[in-house]
């Protein structure tokens, strides 16, 4: 394997920076893992732009790997969605990023480089919603149900904040070409609602329940780019 | 390590309360209102009077609401496509002879308040507040047998009060 003299001078850089530095005493040699940056896309969010004729959206997924165990992750994404229900029938558009940590609890073998994580995210998204129809609940509808009344009113300045529980996989399938799959359980920490109606859906969130209480997934396909190699400690 | 992960599952905990059924409209109370109108005795105003077979019904409506007996306490839904609603109050249904119909009719500007995801929106009413009734004779005249009509509140927003109080 090639190591370049670049990689090598931002690896002695790091660690003299980090503090870790350590001799290589002997002459056996030293495991070592590659540490750098991985970058890819959600292949659900893509796919279901295609198939799912309310929905469009991308996200663009993350990480770089700070120390043994530890990456630090994110995530950034658009998202536009309808969704027509029962009693309302409202479009979210908006953007979001998430910012976070994963930690590799994966133990690999040989020179394996998967990852099986728990983590944390940090998420914000700022988003608009147009109401194109809603229907009035009336218990008693002596007069006769009347047809959902038609809107097209528009709530701009939207914003939330909430945090996220994630749990994923990720699988070197080909030379440094990845695929993944999280799940994610979301909590809302802040969140800016609209007059006279509600952010039953945030993009990145997702689908909102009582109680800001919400879940998500992705499956993504990402590559990883090696900046610099580290010695593995041994074990005493 | 272990610390961390017991660290992660505490935090868990904080999720899962927020768990819950949000699908179903719990319609009790919090969507669109009737109107509460409670029956009084005109010579004696603090006495509720229970009305003798009162068959009400809704102008516009294919149906009578019903006819009430024995009871001091009607509830009378708005229409939610117009300001106004016009009701019929036959007292004394029951009796040929001294059956007597008057109408009432309610004004008012109407509000859709958003409830939530399951329920929608709810209407709530405010009545006009210089002619928030009209109270008319049926025709041919037969006289009236409401003697007055009192409103306690404009607002119309749920059906925990008495929005109209009726003496006869």
């Amino acid at each position: 394997m090639k190591m370049k003299r670049t990689s090598i001078f931002i690896f002695s850089l790091l660690l003299s920076l980090s503090g870790f530095s350590q001799e290589v005493k002997d002459s056996i040699p030293v495991k070592t893992e590659r540490y750098g940056l991985r970058v890819g896309a959600d292949i659900y969010r893509l796919a279901r732009s295609f198939y799912d004729d309310n929905y469009q959206g991308f996200e663009l997924v993350g990480d770089y790997r700070l120390t043994r165990k530890f990456y630090l992750a994110a995530e950034l994404g658009n998202e536009k969605k309808r969704s027509d229900e029962d009693q309302l029938d409202f479009t979210t558009k908006g953007s979001y990023f998430k910012v976070g940590f994963d930690y590799n609890g994966y133990e690999n073998w040989l020179d394996m480089e998967n990852v099986i994580s728990i983590g944390l995210r940090y998420g914000v998204s700022s988003f608009r919603q147009t109401l194109h129809s809603y229907k009035i609940f009336n218990p008693n509808p002596y007069f006769g149900e009347i047809p959902p009344i038609q809107s097209g009113e528009e709530f701009d300045g939207l914003t939330a904040t909430w945090i996220e529980v994630v749990a994923g996989v990720k699988v070197e399938i080909f030379n440094n070409l990845y695929v993944g799959f999280s799940a994610r359980i979301n909590r809302i920490l802040s969140n800016k609602e609209p007059r006279n109606f509600a952010n039953l859906y945030i993009p990145g969130f997702n689908r909102t329940y009582e109680g800001d209480f919400g879940v998500g997934f992705n499956y993504t396909v990402s590559y990883f780019i090696p900046i610099y190699k580290s010695a593995v400690k041994k074990k005493k | 390590m272990k610390r961390f992960l017991t660290a992660l599952g505490l935090l868990a905990l904080f999720f899962i309360p927020g768990c819950e059924k949000d699908d179903l409209c719990d319609e009790a109370a919090r969507t669109t209102p009737r109107l509460i109108v409670n029956f009084f005795d005109f010579a004696n105003p603090t006495t509720p009077k229970n009305v003798n077979s009162l068959e009400i019904i809704g102008d516009g409506a294919s149906d009578p609401l019903g006819t009430f007996n024995g009871v001091s306490q009607v509830e009378l839904p708005l229409r939610t496509t117009d300001d106004f609603t016009r009701y019929s109050l036959r007292i004394n249904s029951n009796n040929e002879a001294f059956d007597n119909t008057d109408y009432l009719q309610f004004n008012y500007t109407r509000d859709n308040i958003y409830v939530s995801r399951a329920c929608g929106y709810k209407t709530v009413f405010d009545l006009d507040g210089t002619s928030a009734y009209m109270l008319t004779d049926a025709e041919p005249a037969d006289g009236l047998w409401i003697s007055h009509v009192f409103v306690n509140t404009l607002e119309i927003d749920n059906e925990n009060e008495t929005h109209v109080n009726i003496y006869f």
